[in-house]
């Protein structure tokens, strides 16, 4: 069958949002969806007409328990050991990579000019497997990586793919600094086929001194998050090791 | 008919404030801040909790499920990207597909005693009577608040009262094609095909009505 937006295909779409389709044809239509782009689309379209009539729904408070229990099994307390911050937990903290360090080769035979009184940090930001969407082929995040170095001094930042990561036309990556707690912040946009300096102004003061700790890119709308806050995937990171 | 007081917000924009409120707290989950999800749990909990409970009427397993969704949103919210849909949607959309997914044939038999207020007597009445919701709104009512808004509103009255109440039924509470036909006593394809053009209509006249806002 073909899965293009063919009217059967669309009402097998409603009939799956609205909760008609049932046992094994709904499994079915499940495993259909990662691999047809048209079909997902179809489904959002439904849901979005659909979903906001659950609004009418008097909200019913769940007992304490419930979430008691959500958390005790998301994070177990644990047992004498610290926990960890909670950027450790972003998949890729296994130690660099053989490809990382080669990049870290790579940016250190780059970096041709005047060598800075202190050396420069690099922070390699690995693929964090997040699913970036329409937004680029499933597999081309895995493998990619940026570097990011910067001066010394942290007064300067520069941010360089790899290897060219290309996006769709209406989405761009956008490189946030993420401190120990609160908030990650917005160091600007930054391209994915060519090397973007981070102007001075943008970079926090504390960059090296701990108001960092991490450094992560995520897929954005044009122009950048609306909100101040990562609002696509989070397809790159890499921690900053002083 | 009963309308809803003029009080009621209009659910469509409340729906995509609600949404907006929550965007920005699921993107931090994403990233790993507890903190964010705890307030995120706060303010949507009562809400899929209620979608799950109309289709899942025991409420032990409805707790379970409840708990299944929330960690299934804290492993997935850092791949929500909020262009493609709106957060309530998609919180609602994983709470109704897990309580869908945990209806079994059978199941109806065994539940009686825990959702339903002393009844041990109609366990061969058709299972289907306890599987609509015995107390609270009926889906038909549900239907009515929420089509409060214009568009919907309009659509709605362009279909029959058995489409109305087939989609009613099914989305709101759960029931398959089938249980809906025992429900409302009529053949099986004749459900279907009410179902069926229902969300045809729904959707030619939304569309219509979206090109009708974008020309004006």
């Amino acid at each position: 069958m073909d899965y293009a937006r063919t009217p059967l295909a669309d009402m097998l779409a409603a009939q799956y949002v609205a909760g008609t389709l049932r046992g094994g044809a709904r499994r079915r239509f499940e495993s259909l969806l990662p691999a047809h782009p048209a079909l997902r689309r179809s489904v959002a379209d439904w849901q979005a007409r659909l979903l906001p009539l659950t609004g009418s729904l008097e909200p019913v408070a769940p007992p304490t328990t419930v979430w008691r229990r959500i958390e005790a099994r998301l994070w177990p307390a644990p047992a004498a050991t610290p926990a960890l911050p909670w950027w450790q937990r972003l998949a890729l903290w296994r130690g660099l990579s053989g490809a990382a360090l080669a990049a870290f080769a790579a940016v250190l035979v780059w970096q041709a000019q005047p060598q800075p009184v202190l050396p420069p940090v690099v922070v390699v930001l690995q693929g964090t497997g997040a699913d970036p969407g329409t937004a680029a082929p499933a597999g081309a995040m895995q493998q990619a990586l940026f570097v990011a170095s910067v001066s010394g001094d942290g007064a300067a930042l520069t941010a360089r793919p790899l290897a060219p990561v290309a996006l769709s036309a209406d989405r761009v990556f956008e490189l946030w600094s993420v401190p120990p707690e609160g908030n990650p912040r917005s160091l600007g946009l930054i391209s994915g086929s060519q090397p973007t300096v981070v102007r001075r102004d943008r970079l926090p003061q504390t960059l090296l001194k701990g108001g960092t700790a991490a450094l992560a890119v995520s897929i954005e709308p044009p122009g950048g998050s609306p909100t101040g806050v990562p609002t696509g995937p989070v397809v790159f990171a890499g921690k900053l090791q002083l | 008919m009963n309308r809803p007081s003029e009080n009621v917000a209009r659910p469509q924009t409340e729906w995509s404030a609600r949404s907006r409120e929550l965007g920005e707290l699921l993107a931090r989950s994403g990233m790993g801040d507890r903190a964010a999800f705890a307030r995120l749990y706060e303010l949507s909990s009562g809400h899929l909790f209620a979608v799950v409970l109309r289709i899942q009427r025991d409420r032990t397993l409805a707790e379970d499920l409840l708990q299944e969704v929330y960690i299934a949103v804290w492993k997935a919210a850092g791949n929500f990207d909020a262009a493609r849909s709106q957060p309530l949607t998609w919180l609602t959309h994983i709470a109704r597909n897990r309580a869908i997914d945990s209806l079994r044939r059978a199941q109806t038999q065994p539940q009686l005693q825990t959702s339903h207020l002393g009844s041990a007597e109609s366990d061969d009445e058709g299972d289907v009577t306890d599987r609509v919701a015995a107390d609270g709104p009926g889906p038909l009512d549900l239907l009515d608040r929420a089509c409060d808004a214009r568009e919907l509103e309009t659509c709605m009255e362009r279909l029959s009262p058995p489409q109305r109440q087939s989609v009613a039924l099914a989305f709101f509470d759960g029931l398959s094609h089938a249980e809906v036909a025992e429900h409302l006593r009529e053949p099986l394809g004749t459900v279907k095909s009410w179902v069926r053009r229902a969300l045809q209509t729904l959707k030619t006249c939304l569309e219509r009505g979206a090109l009708r806002d974008q020309a004006s």
